[in-house]
């Protein structure tokens, strides 16, 4: 079993290794209203993790969950201002992403285009429109009863953290369990040999895309009921901070392997990075040196391990 | 040449070859958006606005040009932008506070340059790390070391009138100082692609590596080349940068490396390598460039040339597959 | 395809050789409207959405075209793109909040030999490059108010931390600089324990809030001195029940009127921002008609009378603190 998760182990080391430090160093850090916010925060990078896990699992990639979640932020807010309850804002929301993710299938699993540049474009197109259109004002002052989905703070939070850590058992209980899970690792090994064997390649790209947008709005409407104001920048950089967190976690970018249990402790591992400089004393200005630098090393370790004779030239291509 | 492309057969079959080549349509494009903003916009027939398009697009032009053959073997470079921000303040330290001349310090840079190039090419041929991920770390790395290294508020200014001219200045009353650099670097990455063997070779790579090492060509060497050239050109179009803008700071280039990838991909250059031509990549740009000054020059708003670059990728890749298809 | 490129060549000279532009003199505006190019740091800003509402006033008053522009965050060389764009264009009046101090003064100096005037508001570039700086507040003025309240607040000794926009933004460094001074030479007893930026997102300026919170238990005051980043930091506060903490900062009344009436955001430091994008553009036309200039000592543009002058800078004012007794008289 050792080997079989041979990249998750050496992930979790290296997150293990950065909190003994900081028990050493800074054990102020494991104080309950630390740890509660960070997992607070973290929370909705998790629920994107997981989409994006999907999508490169099946040798896609959907850099556009950016814009995305802006949109449906800023959405679910006017939304709620207009008094519409909250759980019909909620569906609203992800019927929302699951149009975009819809859009994103549609070009990639129905034109057969290749994702990044689909991605790239949709990125672009809606992020522009959506700065157009609210000319970068933020949504003020949200309904006391869209706040916490009306449960108030405690119980808000604790949803937050439990709802993303339960869709995480599910969707990786799926992925091992179901033939649809297994069907997305089939068509990112070998998507011939998928469709031989009966599996509908696209699909299931087409399917996965609607997840990730579905989990995109779902991340974004788990932000804005924390905060009285939605702004239309806040999911600028998301799809690299998800994709870095998969990549640490061991998702192999050529489809076909990894886990959700890595994309977890990727999103861990690099959401830790912020407040544990905090609490290090450490300056901020070598703060992105520092995520790149472990960026770099968990792929090469992870390469040295593998030692496998991947094609050079296959970096993304999805044929 | 003209005699000898027009054949004897009444309906001349390279007019439609061209016109329905992807570098055909994308010209077609141009001149449509030429003449649409000539009308609509104020000033934008003329030297001056040519001269300032010419300008405008130095920079990314730059990175552009170098990431069509990065492209062309299947790869990818992200890390450009971020690169132009690390070589922008290296340049800028070694400038005032190692008080190299500028002309030592421009050359540092360059080198540091292909120094980083190298190590994204490294750790993509040695260890065999897909290049999306090593240039997606390398992208945080090297504006991470630019911010380290400044204090992210350092801010290098004052540079020599002399220096200033390279990005300010214009020769012949019109054509702005970058031209000539961009024209060059356009013209020896269009040798490089389409008339010597390496850059055969590249396309070779970029349709199957496996196949092209049994073929004989050194893979590792030459994917070597195209990321350390990646690199060079970053950190001179950074240089270009700084001369423009009369600063170095860690965030310069930002999102540049999207718009330089964009520009390629418009330009016909497949994603999955084995396809592309450096025409291709200028007319990608141009079109670009063309419809934000065009905007800009009629009172239009910002954000729909953005909206309309998306759009236009998505038809522009569309069209070409379905082309393709019927070949 | 050699026959594209001979066919491309052959457009691109002509549409280089036919010079329809006024090349030498200055472009003017076509009739007798003047245009007013005015540009923000970043468009998407709220606290510039704010100032534009006033630009839009004054133009409306004084019969000019607006043109409003500019990069969509805070980008130097996206601000030098479009002025250059203006000088091609031929605007009357450019009025500029600068990101960077040296970065635009090699283009401004460009558009004052076309015989285009320049006023900077907001943010100042060399003074060279401009004929006045509308100035909401000087940097020290900013820095005594805030560390003047945080002083009041701390009873003169303590610790407290600061949240900014990012860590290379032109003003904000200058602002933390003039705190710093202001702090040592009045305040030696109150120290300043932690910096993080926010990137203008309120998300991260919580985040940011919530780890200062957790590691500096002894830090009672949060000075947030970009606008996303008060509300972010006071949400922080209230949802972590520290009572004992404040927050203090430069942001818009709307965005922390809640926040003032729980009591947990003491002291809303701003200036009229309508009145700054009124002020500016009142300038920008005065610059042009030439009945400001520099060297003037007071100026009077519209309802705003008897304005003076700090050296070439035309003052705004002192800054001005919303707190509980006055916020709910404001709308911006």
């Amino acid at each position: 079993m050792i080997a079989r998760y041979k990249r998750e182990l050496s992930v979790a080391t290296a997150l293990g290794l950065l909190l003994l430090v900081l028990a050493v160093a800074a054990p102020s850090f494991f104080g309950a209203d630390n740890l509660r916010a960070i997992g607070v925060s973290n929370a909705p990078v998790l629920v994107a993790a997981i989409g994006m896990t999907l999508v490169i699992l099946t040798r896609q990639i959907d850099i556009s969950i950016g814009s995305q979640f802006s949109i449906c932020g800023v959405v679910a807010g006017l939304l709620a201002k207009e008094g519409i309850p909250a759980p019909v804002v909620a569906l609203a929301t992800l019927a929302l992403g699951a149009l975009f993710g819809a859009v994103n299938g549609a070009l990639v699993a129905g034109l057969r285009l290749p994702s990044i540049v689909v991605t790239l474009a949709t990125l672009v197109t809606w992020r522009e429109s959506l700065r157009w259109i609210t000319e970068g004002e933020t949504v003020r002052n949200l309904p006391e009863t869209f706040l916490w989905l009306g449960m108030g703070r405690p119980a808000g939070q604790a949803f937050i953290v439990i709802s993303s850590l339960v869709l995480l058992a599910l969707v990786a209980w799926g992925l091992r369990m179901l033939p649809a899970g297994r069907a997305v690792y089939a068509v990112g090994s070998d998507a011939e040999a998928a469709r031989l064997a009966g599996i509908r390649p696209r699909r299931v790209v087409f399917g996965v895309f609607v997840l990730m947008g579905v989990l995109a709005a779902l991340a974004a409407l788990l932000t804005a009921i924390q905060f009285r104001n939605a702004q239309t920048n806040e999911g600028a950089g998301l799809e690299l901070k998800v994709i870095a967190a998969a990549v640490v976690g061991g998702v192999a970018i050529s489809g076909g392997r990894g886990t959700l249990i890595g994309a977890f402790i990727g999103v861990l591992l690099l959401g830790a990075i912020s407040p544990a400089l905090v609490f290090l004393k450490a300056e901020p200005y070598w703060e992105k040196a520092v995520q790149g630098a472990i960026i770099l090393i968990a792929v090469a370790t992870d390469a040295i391990n593998l030692r496998q004779r991947k094609d050079v030239g296959a970096s993304l291509a999805a044929h | 040449m003209l005699a000898q492309a027009l054949p004897h057969t009444d309906q001349p079959p390279w007019v439609r070859k061209v016109l329905l080549s992807h570098e055909g349509v994308l010209a077609v494009l141009l001149v449509a958006e030429t003449v649409v903003f000539s009308f609509l916009g104020r000033n934008f027939w003329g030297a001056q606005n040519s001269g300032e398009m010419v300008r405008l697009s130095a920079e990314i032009g730059l990175l552009a040009l170098a990431m069509t053959p990065v492209i062309v073997t299947g790869g990818i470079d992200l890390s450009v932008g971020s690169l132009m921000g690390l070589s922008a303040v290296l340049f800028g330290k070694l400038w005032r506070d190692a008080h190299l001349p500028i002309a030592v310090a421009a050359l540092a840079t360059l080198g540091i340059g292909a120094l980083c190039g190298l190590l994204n090419a490294t750790l993509i041929t040695r260890l065999r790390i897909p290049p999306l991920i090593v240039t997606l770390g390398s992208f945080s790395l090297f504006r991470g070391l630019a911010e380290g290294i400044t204090s992210a508020t350092d801010n290098f200014t004052n540079f020599p009138e002399r220096f200033l001219f390279l990005g300010q200045g214009y020769f012949f009353g019109g054509v702005p100082a970058q031209g000539p650099i961009f024209l060059a670097a356009a013209v020896a990455f269009w040798l490089l692609l389409h008339r010597t063997a390496v850059g055969r070779s590249l396309y070779a790579i970029g349709f199957s590596a496996e196949g092209a090492r049994h073929a004989g060509i050194p893979v590792e060497r030459r994917l070597g080349l195209v990321y350390l050239l990646s690199g060079l050109t970053a950190s001179l179009a950074a240089i270009v940068y700084v001369s423009h803008n009369g600063q170095a700071k860690a965030d310069a280039g930002t999102g540049y490396e999207l718009r330089a990838i964009t520009a390629v991909v418009l330009g016909g250059t497949s994603i999955f390598g084995g396809r592309g031509r450096i025409l291709g990549t200028l007319l990608g740009l141009w079109a670009i460039v063309v419809l934000q000054q065009g905007l800009l020059l009629s009172d239009g708003p910002a954000e729909l040339a953005g909206i309309l670059v998306g759009v236009l990728l998505i038809v522009a890749i569309a069209a070409n597959r379905l082309l393709r298809k019927g070949e | 395809m050699r026959i594209l490129g001979l066919m491309l060549g052959a457009a691109l000279l002509a549409l280089v050789g036919c010079d329809k532009a006024s090349g030498g003199g200055g472009p003017t505006a076509s009739g007798k409207q003047i245009t007013v190019a005015m540009m923000p740091k970043s468009k998407g800003n709220a606290y510039f959405i704010a100032c534009k509402k006033g630009a839009d006033e004054a133009a409306k008053e004084l019969g000019v075209k607006l043109i409003w522009d500019g990069p969509t965050d805070p980008d130097p060389a996206g601000q030098n793109a479009i002025v250059d764009g203006w000088i091609t264009r031929g605007v009357d009046v450019i009025a500029v909040a600068v990101e960077n101090r040296e970065g635009m003064s090699s283009v401004l100096k460009k558009a004052r030999a076309k015989g285009i005037k320049v006023v900077t508001w907001d943010a100042d570039t060399t003074a060279d490059a401009r004929e006045v700086f509308v100035n909401q507040a000087t940097p020290d003025g900013i820095a005594k108010t805030l560390v003047d309240h945080a002083a009041r607040l701390l009873g003169g000794k303590g610790e407290y931390a600061i949240i900014t926009a990012s860590l290379t933004a032109g003003n904000m460094v200058e602002w933390q600089k003039a705190i710093d001074k202001y702090n040592k030479e009045k305040f030696p007893d109150l120290k300043m324990v932690a910096l993080r930026p926010c990137d203008d997102k309120q998300k991260q300026a919580f985040d940011e809030a919530n780890n200062i919170l957790n590691a500096h238990k002894t830090c009672k005051l949060l000075m947030a001195i970009c606008s996303p980043a008060m509300p972010g930091a006071a949400e922080a506060v209230e949802q972590s029940g520290r009572t004992d903490v404040k927050v203090i900062g430069l942001g818009l009344p709307n965005d922390n009127k809640v926040f003032v009436k729980k009591g947990i955001t003491e002291a809303v430091v701003l200036w009229k921002t309508a009145d700054l994008g009124y002020l500016a553009v009142q300038a920008a036309v005065a610059v042009h008609k030439g009945t400001l200039k520099a060297g003037d000592k007071t100026f009077s543009g519209g309802r705003l009378q008897n304005l003076e002058f700090q050296g070439d800078n035309l003052l705004l004012g002192i800054p001005f603190t919303f707190d509980k007794t006055n916020i709910d008289g404001f709308d911006f």
